[in-house]
């Protein structure tokens, strides 16, 4: 699962590369438009320790972001749930207001909260937490009728059951929403770093980006997708754990 | 010794459409079964057995007429599709929902459906048969007046079938029970009353058969078994 992911990142990073390259020497690009590999490689030596730092602090800040999300996204999901208007006034509400683009909101918070570690944790954890709250919303409010009859029928249906029942038969749509809602979390860290912190990776490309420096910007980019690739198949693997271990408890 | 209330299962112009739809899935629906014991309900496939029973359980959307449950206060519908959730041994699930007075029954059941050594299974483990057989012995062990069992030992085979029936019918003997099958010698040889749904354009839309209500302890007679199986297809 781990070992998957990360050669499937890398096929597509060297696919990538290999594309870009091969757009350079067909139109006799300057390494200053398009690094040649030697170029990259000593960028990649120069850059590639403060880059993976960068790249850790960025992610730190998306999985806590994450955490919090998953958090919020399931406890509003098992509110949701429910036929009653409260739930239909929970769903609507998170429907509507996931259609807003959250990096429009972004200028605001950086105003209001400044360019440092809570700007880019509200970011990362808004920009998440809207799929992971419609994908919660859309389990947890859809019965499980075959074996919720019983439960029902006799009056033994409590909500933890509820929610029990219906986040055991969808614990691998559960897992790959989480483990999709990573992206979304150093996505939404990344763009709100880009856009005006001090700090992580997306700050990094920012300053690269000012410098023309593609090769910098790609060994980012090598540095973020690996991390994440790693930190997915992690996800992943403690989601298959947890099903085995339930499963077989 | 206590003595049960009379029961009695009528309907009187009973009709129910779904909504949104003009034909009727039955129509001037008349019936009156008295209880206790086991009863049928028999039909060809969409006549309406399984609304029906939804009925009985208060679901009256798209229902007109009179249903009259007298001496039934609870009423319990199983049917062959359900499943008990995945977490947990299909015999950690039943301790968990009996009393614990109810063991030994919960025990006796077990033996009689054969389940005795599935209890450590898991439910996804089982023969469809014995997920049906672990599921009705879960609404056994439930505190019922009626019983509506929707082709609930569907896949268990004959022999273990006839054994349950029987044991079921020995067991709870002021029960009323609604079993719902496509099994036209089943019905006849075991149920005491059996409502025979007509197909459709079929008048009457339904008619009371008597059944041989087979006992453990009494012998089966072929030719009143073959008289209500013949009764009972031309009531269909």
């Amino acid at each position: 699962m781990l070992l998957r992911r990360i050669y499937q990142f890398l096929i597509i990073y060297f696919l990538g590369l290999a594309i870009l390259l091969g757009v350079k020497y067909a139109l006799r690009l300057s390494n200053y438009v398009i690094p040649d590999p030697l170029l990259l490689g000593l960028t990649f030596q120069s850059e590639a320790l403060r880059y993976f730092k960068d790249v850790l602090d960025t992610m730190s800040i998306a999985i806590i972001g994450q955490v919090l999300s998953i958090c919020l996204a399931v406890l509003i999901g098992i509110l949701g749930r429910q036929t009653t208007w409260f739930g239909s006034f929970v769903k609507v509400a998170a429907y509507n207001v996931q259609a807003y683009p959250i990096v429009a909101l972004a200028p605001i918070i950086f105003i209001l909260l400044g360019d440092g570690f809570l700007s880019r944790l509200l970011i990362a954890a808004m920009i998440c937490y809207f799929p992971l709250l419609l994908s919660v919303l859309g389990i947890m409010a859809e019965p499980i009728g075959d074996i919720e009859h019983f439960y029902r029928i006799t009056g033994r249906m409590r909500w933890q059951l509820e929610v029990k029942i219906r986040a055991f038969e969808n614990l691998s749509k559960l897992t790959t929403v989480v483990a999709g809602s990573a992206t979304l979390a150093m996505a939404g860290t990344i763009v709100a770093e880009f856009i005006a912190a001090n700090a992580g990776i997306g700050y990094s490309i920012r300053i690269a980006l000012y410098q023309s420096d593609l090769g910098k910007i790609l060994i980012a980019l090598f540095l973020i997708g690996i991390s994440l690739s790693v930190y997915q198949g992690l996800l992943e693997w403690a989601g298959a754990i947890i099903r085995k271990t339930w499963e077989s408890r | 010794m206590h003595a049960h209330p009379p029961m009695r299962l009528a309907c009187r112009q009973a009709t129910f459409r779904y909504p949104q739809t003009a034909s009727a899935v039955f129509e001037n629906l008349a019936f009156d079964m008295p209880g206790p014991g086991f009863n049928a309900l028999f039909g060809p496939s969409g006549v309406g057995k399984t609304s029906l029973a939804r009925l009985l359980m208060g679901e009256r959307d798209g229902f007109s007429g009179e249903l009259q449950m007298t001496g039934i206060k609870r009423v319990l519908y199983t049917y062959n599709t359900e499943r008990l959730p995945g977490w947990a041994a299909v015999g950690q699930h039943l301790e968990r929902i009996i009393a614990p007075r109810q063991h030994e029954q919960k025990d006796q059941l077990v033996e009689l459906f054969d389940m005795t050594p599935h209890l450590g299974s898991r439910f996804a483990q089982l023969s469809l048969g014995q997920k049906n057989r672990i599921n009705l012995i879960r609404y056994l062990l439930q505190d019922f007046e009626m019983l509506v069992m929707d082709e609930s030992l569907a896949n268990v085979d004959e022999p273990t079938r006839e054994k349950i029936l029987l044991g079921i019918k020995a067991r709870f003997p002021d029960k009323f029970f609604l079993y719902i099958s496509h099994n036209v010698i089943e019905v006849a040889k075991f149920c005491r009353h059996i409502l025979v749904m007509a197909g459709k354009g079929r008048t009457p839309s339904a008619a009371m058969v008597a059944g041989q209500d087979l006992t453990g302890d009494q012998p089966l007679e072929r030719d009143p078994l073959e008289r209500t199986m013949l009764e009972i297809m031309n009531a269909a």
